[in-house]
């Protein structure tokens, strides 16, 4: 369904993309994911044929490069932002696209009722919230029945029931056959709705496999607060050893434990296995951005 | 085709609803009734109303369509890019030669309607007020102004798809147009006069600005003597005649409405959306 080699996109000196490859087969979902400026949303750029880049990108064995308008038709897209004419209501919106992608005003009227905009129909884009703007852009991206589906960062800005909502969506497509691919850099979805998962880091692939072998290698920071029963020098021998990539600190009566998301339990069935009882516990997670590298965890002043 | 007719028809309703149109229309129309006022107030309307409000419309035209013309292309695809729905339509099953085609097609048929709309009900004004004697010239001189209309756009297309955004774009626009109207009659006739006077150099000079070809278009309708444009006129009636001579100049005209408009579509394929 989707084949990408080589891809690299320089601007200037700067390689934004250095020779990336996948494969992504009808009914599969792979999650791109990277910190800010990994290079994510180049490679989707490319994928859609909206940046010149060198390597190839097939689309149902349509050249991406070459014949774009051939492959995009194979292609729903929903950008991180997406960008109408505000001047234009929803309705027409919808329709303009319907025409450029040779489809029926019913099926236009039809998604604009699925995505829940039925009663702003007549609303100009211009006076829509980010939701609704990002509803009418799933509604566009699914005019022509598309083959591939490609999310840039689309729970950027959306809150919980709407990014529930958003991975029941991305589950439905996949059901339905569909290719997706989706970039984001919440990793706490990617077990939920990828079947593979792309890892960029300062635009080179860092990870390419199974989401369920991507936890290890990709595992988001949590910031672990412990407050523990007087016994904190032997508790920070045990924590180092419960995570050995982590960061242990005091502030106040609290340990602060800096690990991999996949440690912090472990980390505290040491403890209690050792004895020391944990008073209390406070737990914040990081979003892929923060834990884009771990070259941050193990080079970090306060480690050890 | 298809994408190119929907770019098209959304250009031209953006054109009628951003009332810019209608706006363009009646400046047309105004400056054309107060010019035939103005000069019908110096005594005989009726008799050469038409030829003596075309005389008068020509100058004030080539200073006001191509500043209309330049800014309306080169917002264009700027304006787009700026907003991001640029990307927004390159993402469709469209390539960025149909987007920049339908657009630049939008706009002409959009100045075209406008230039016919503010002309025409002015010359039906005039009409009205004045027995009919020379329309002709008229007529030719609102046909000009709308191919002077269709190779600025192609020039202030190539300054869109050249352009970051949006104000850059307008900037060069403005520029452009005070070079092209203003100082290339100063600097390259001059310069022409300096380097040969000779009547070919100074064709030459014409073809390479379309207001200025449009200009002696225009003088060549109104005049039958070629006398005087002086060595130009001379070299055109005695050496190139005067029918290859408009022959000459209107080919030019499409050059300038084709060859910028070219550049542009190549221009946009080798950027980034």
């Amino acid at each position: 369904m989707l084949n990408a080699t080589g891809l690299t996109k320089r601007y200037g000196d700067v390689a934004a993309l250095d020779d990336v490859g996948f494969e992504l087969n009808a009914g599969e979902v792979l999650a791109v994911i990277g910190a800010n400026g990994a290079g994510k949303t180049t490679l989707i750029k490319c994928l859609m044929g909206l940046v010149k880049f060198q390597g190839n990108v097939k689309v149902d064995g349509i050249d991406v490069a070459r014949s774009g308008p051939a492959a995009r038709k194979k292609i729903g897209y929903l950008p991180q932002n997406p960008a109408f004419h505000t001047d234009l209501s929803v309705a027409e919106t919808a329709l303009f696209y319907a025409d450029l992608k040779r489809v029926s005003a019913m099926r236009a009227r039809q998604l604009v009722e699925t995505v829940g905009l039925g009663e702003h129909a007549a609303k100009k884009v211009g006076a829509l919230s980010g939701g609704m703007r990002q509803r009418l852009s799933l509604a566009v991206a699914l005019l022509a029945e598309p083959m591939l589906l490609v999310f840039d960062e689309p729970v950027a800005g959306l809150d919980m029931p709407a990014r529930l909502e958003l991975r029941r969506l991305v589950l439905e497509q996949r059901d339905s056959g569909r290719a997706v691919v989706l970039s984001t850099h919440w990793l706490e979805d990617v077990p939920y709705i990828a079947d593979r998962v792309l890892a960029l880091e300062r635009g080179k692939c860092a990870f390419l496999g199974p989401a369920s072998e991507s936890a290890a290698a990709i595992s988001p920071l949590s910031r672990l607060y412990l407050r523990l029963n007087g016994h904190t020098p032997d508790a920070i021998g045990i924590i180092q050893e419960a995570a050995p990539a982590g960061s242990v600190a005091r502030s106040g009566d609290w340990v602060v434990v800096r690990c991999k998301a996949l440690d912090k339990a472990m980390v505290v069935e040491r403890l209690l296995a050792s004895g020391i009882r944990v008073l209390d516990f406070r737990v914040e997670e990081a979003p892929a951005e923060t834990a884009s590298s771990f070259h941050d965890l193990t080079h970090e002043g306060d480690i050890r | 085709m298809r994408e190119i007719a929907v770019i098209f028809r959304k250009e031209l309703r953006d054109a009628y609803r951003g009332r810019w149109l209608i706006a363009f229309a009646a400046t047309f129309a105004l400056v054309a009734l107060l010019l035939s006022l103005v000069q019908g107030s110096g005594g005989d309307i009726g008799q050469q109303g038409f030829s003596r409000t075309t005389a008068g419309l020509i100058n004030l035209c080539l200073l006001l369509v191509p500043l209309l013309a330049l800014v309306l292309g080169a917002s264009s695809i700027a304006g787009e890019r700026e907003r991001g729905t640029l990307a927004t339509l390159l993402a469709q099953p469209i390539s960025s030669s149909q987007v920049i085609i339908g657009k630049y097609l939008g706009l002409v048929a959009a100045v075209w309607a406008s230039i016919a709309l503010g002309f025409g009900a002015a010359g039906m004004v005039m009409a009205l007020v004045s027995p009919i004697t020379d329309v002709n010239h008229y007529l030719l001189f609102v046909a000009l102004s709308a191919v002077l209309a269709t190779a600025m756009l192609s020039i202030g297309m190539l300054i869109s798809v050249l352009s970051d955004g949006r104000l850059k774009a307008l900037s060069i626009a403005i520029v452009a147009w005070f070079v092209m109207v203003l100082l290339y009659d100063l600097g390259a006739v001059g310069l022409a006069l300096a380097v040969s006077s000779s009547g070919r150099t100074l064709l030459l000079v014409v073809l390479g600005n379309p207001i200025e070809c449009v200009r002696i278009l225009a003088i060549m309708s109104l005049e039958s003597d070629l006398e005087v444009l002086g060595p130009l006129g001379s070299y055109v009636a005695n050496e190139v005649g005067t029918g290859a001579g408009i022959t000459l100049l209107g080919s030019m005209l499409v050059v300038w409405a084709l060859a910028p408009l070219a550049a542009a579509l190549a221009v946009a394929r080798t950027r980034d959306a």
